[in-house]
């Protein structure tokens, strides 16, 4: 039950309002029964339509009755005279409509309604969008109107425009009205897709979108709906996939990516050549799914210490490759890495629409500082046009939202940390070396992007706030043999996943030390220091 | 969770639920043809429970739930829906039983998810909305299985959970006040099971029953790394 207070009454009251309901009980189930054994009768006839409608005016949501009413409906099909059938059909909507008033958010008094429409000879669609249109005026967030509305649309074919103009008027009556930027939402990557540049929205569009959104959030800055909009207009870009780092030793060869991908892509996409000779293998997912942005290639070349000449082909497009060109790091180990960079391409017209709001942005978070909306927004669009110069305005603001949002704190701390790797990375990744060693001033708390890390022997995680929640994504570390988890805040290290470690370091964690125990005699190999 | 599994007509079940699946991978919730991706759940679940996922297609099962994806990373009851926190504990459920999390902007989605959370704690299944009782677990479950709980309050959220209790039948209601029922009142613990309230059996986040029974049907439903 949804919004019914508790009210407290006199027994008196109590015993008048008990005796009403059995009153009402009495006949709804009267009336079930009527139904049931007609229905077991198989009678489909006028009279069971009437004791179905009497019922469902009140309970619109039994499915079984509409379920029943259907039945009838099609029976009647093959007897009735067109006139009659067209009378059926609207006494019908009439009902549906009723219902809709008693319960505006029924699923099935709205189903039966496309039904009719769906089977009916003559709809009247103009009409269902009049009615969507004033039924919009009532509820505008009523997500099934909306529902209704797209279905009416899919049937009535009005110009996609149209619907794009209307959900413009919509949002100048109100932008806080969500359900209509959900809608623009669908509409615009269908009517103004970037189709020469490959980008989700055309620039002129995307930029137009962008001036809407401000305009929204500075008409009301403390409604939420524009900025999930805006969050959504800024990450409008072209997403290519990218090779990452290739790895190759005699006990494994690993290639990871910067999104997941699935065996076919492999199977056509990639191609190892070591002495310029292809080697034949086949892909397995380092978290057993289908898709990953981790893989092992099982191949049977002998990896010895004397290779050259090993390079990976990644296949992007027609007529775009990439290729790995693999180093010798220690003996017997071989690692092939590309150029790295988690900055957005936009558009120049749309680069420069983000600065001009930018400058806007920052003015506005001058008069209010500790505004949740502005401060996030501003990061978000300095993360947006240049993340690496702006980095450390960006970790400012993000420690202040922490204190102004502090029930999202730990989103924003997740923030810190995605945003720090990135930082990190490009730097780590032009030096020749096995370990992974943090160097940033903030503590992380999670681990993203750890498959780039999937080539490091040395893997120093040590003085962070990771949780236990974060040992399952180890899985990526591939090649690690000594693993420093040291002052943590570990719990637990069940969800550790199999490694081939030399060396493990939990100090400095609360753990349980029978759990550890039976770790180490499942795990005889490893050194632990606990 | 009764271990009473032989006590049905697995044929049966199975032969109904995969003739409820059409072209296009959705599922219908009967002969009559409305197409939600609760059907889609509901049928992944069932069919998961009886270790028979393989009677019905499901790479166009998820393909379909992939298709209801929206702006937001959200999802709704059909393509085009509006994201609605309901629904989207449904879809992400069927990706997580289907082993298919890869396919979630697991950031975006999760942002979404936080940012139902009021200031009172409780949480709301849409924005501008008001909290109710029962997001606690379809926000909380769909954040369990992107991992990423810790982006709401928990103790703001306990709070607001304990606050729905009518101490006079013991029941929970959608918000403080109102009329408690069965439907709130098994969100309600389930949602305190999620928060790490050991006076309640671990629920498992995707199936919404205790994680013992998951275990015992050696159920791997999967969590976002
Ligand atoms: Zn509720």
């Amino acid at each position: 039950m949804h919004g019914r207070l508790k009210v407290r009454t006199s027994e008196e009251e109590k015993y008048r309002k008990d005796k009403e309901r059995q009153e009402k009980l009495k006949i709804f189930q009267h009336a079930m029964r009527k139904i049931i054994s007609k229905r077991k009768q198989g009678e489909k006839d006028v009279e069971q339509l009437e004791l179905t409608g009497k019922v469902l005016a009140n309970n619109p949501d039994i499915y079984t009755l509409w379920n029943i009413r259907r039945e009838i409906i099609e029976h009647l099909r093959k007897l009735q005279s067109d006139e009659e059938l067209i009378k059926l059909c609207d006494s019908e909507l009439s009902l549906t409509e009723y219902c809709l008033k008693i319960n505006p958010k029924s699923y099935c008094a709205w189903h039966q309604r496309e039904w009719i429409l769906k089977t009916r000879a003559d709809p009247d669609w103009k009409k269902e969008l009049e009615l969507c249109n004033t039924y919009l005026k009532l509820d505008e967030r009523n997500f099934h109107t909306w529902d209704y509305r797209r279905f009416v649309v899919s049937h009535y074919r009005p110009p996609l425009q149209e619907e794009f103009k209307y959900t413009t008027e919509k949002l100048h009556d109100n932008f806080s009205n969500y359900s209509a930027w959900h809608y623009r939402s669908k509409m615009l990557l269908e009517l103004y897709p970037d189709l020469d540049g490959g980008r989700p929205i055309q620039d002129s569009h995307h930029k137009h979108e962008l001036k809407m959104v401000v305009n929204a959030v500075f008409t009301d800055p403390d409604d939420t709906s524009a900025w999930f909009y805006q969050r959504w207009l800024l990450g409008a870009v072209k997403s290519i996939t990218h090779l990452v780092v290739f790895t190759l030793t005699p006990v494994r060869t690993t290639i990871a990516f910067n999104c997941h991908v699935d065996k076919p892509y492999l199977n056509a996409c990639i191609q190892l050549y070591i002495n310029n000779e292809l080697v034949k293998g086949e892909f397995v997912s380092t978290g057993n799914c289908e898709y990953d942005d981790l893989w092992i290639y099982k191949h049977g070349y002998p990896i010895d210490d004397n290779l050259h000449a090993i390079r990976i082909d990644h296949t992007i497009s027609n007529t775009e490759t990439e290729t790995l060109y693999c180093e010798k790091y220690m003996p017997c180990f071989y690692v092939g890495k590309n150029k790295i960079n988690f900055q957005h391409n936009y558009a120049e017209p749309v680069l420069k629409e983000l600065k001009e709001q930018l400058i806007s942005l920052r003015q506005l978070q001058e008069l209010e500082p500790d505004s949740k909306w502005t401060v996030l927004t501003t990061t978000f669009f300095l993360w947006c046009i240049n993340s690496s110069e702006h980095h450390e305005e960006i970790l400012k603001n993000l420690t202040t939202l922490k204190r102004i949002d502090s029930q999202r704190a730990g989103y924003y701390s997740d923030l810190i940390t995605k945003w720090s790797m990135e930082k990190l990375l490009p730097n780590c990744y032009e030096q020749k070396c096995l370990d992974y060693k943090l160097d940033c001033n903030y503590k992380i708390t999670s681990l993203p992007h750890l498959q780039y890390f999937s080539f490091c022997v040395n893997v120093d995680l040590s003085n962070q706030d990771l949780t236990s929640n974060c040992l399952p994504s180890l899985i990526k570390l591939q090649h690690c043999k000594v693993l420093n988890l040291s002052n943590n805040k570990l719990t637990s290290i069940i969800g550790l996943p199999e490694l081939n470690l030399e060396e493990l370091i939990i100090t400095g964690n609360v753990l349980n030390i029978e759990e550890v125990e039976m770790y180490q005699l499942e795990h005889f190999s490893i050194m632990i220091f606990f | 969770m009764y271990d009473r599994l032989d006590a049905i007509d697995v044929e049966g079940v199975v032969r109904f639920v995969a003739s409820m699946q059409q072209e296009d991978g959705s599922f219908f919730g009967d002969q009559w043809g409305e197409v939600d991706t609760r059907f889609t759940f509901c049928a992944v679940m069932t069919l998961s429970l009886l270790h028979r996922l393989e009677a019905i297609n499901v790479n166009k099962a998820v393909d379909f739930v992939l298709s209801c994806m929206n702006f937001d990373g959200g999802f709704g009851s059909k393509p085009g829906s509006e994201s609605h926190a309901g629904l989207i504990y449904c879809c992400v459920g069927t990706l997580s039983i289907c082993r298919r999390m890869d396919a979630l902007k697991g950031d975006e989605l999760a942002w979404w998810l936080c940012e139902r959370q009021l200031p009172s704690g409780g949480l709301n299944g849409r924005p501008e909305k008001l909290p109710d009782l029962c997001y606690s677990w379809w926000v909380m479950s769909s954040l369990t299985m992107l991992n990423r709980i810790h982006w709401v309050d928990k103790e703001t959220l306990e709070q607001f959970i304990l606050a729905c209790q009518d101490c006079e039948t013991g029941g929970f209601s959608d918000r403080p006040g109102d009329v408690s029922d069965p439907f709130h009142t098994l969100f309600g613990l389930a949602g305190l099971s999620l928060l790490g309230n050991t006076a309640i059996k671990r629920v498992n986040p995707t199936y919404c029953l205790p994680q013992e029974t998951i275990d015992r049907l050696k159920l791997e439903p999967q969590i976002l790394l």
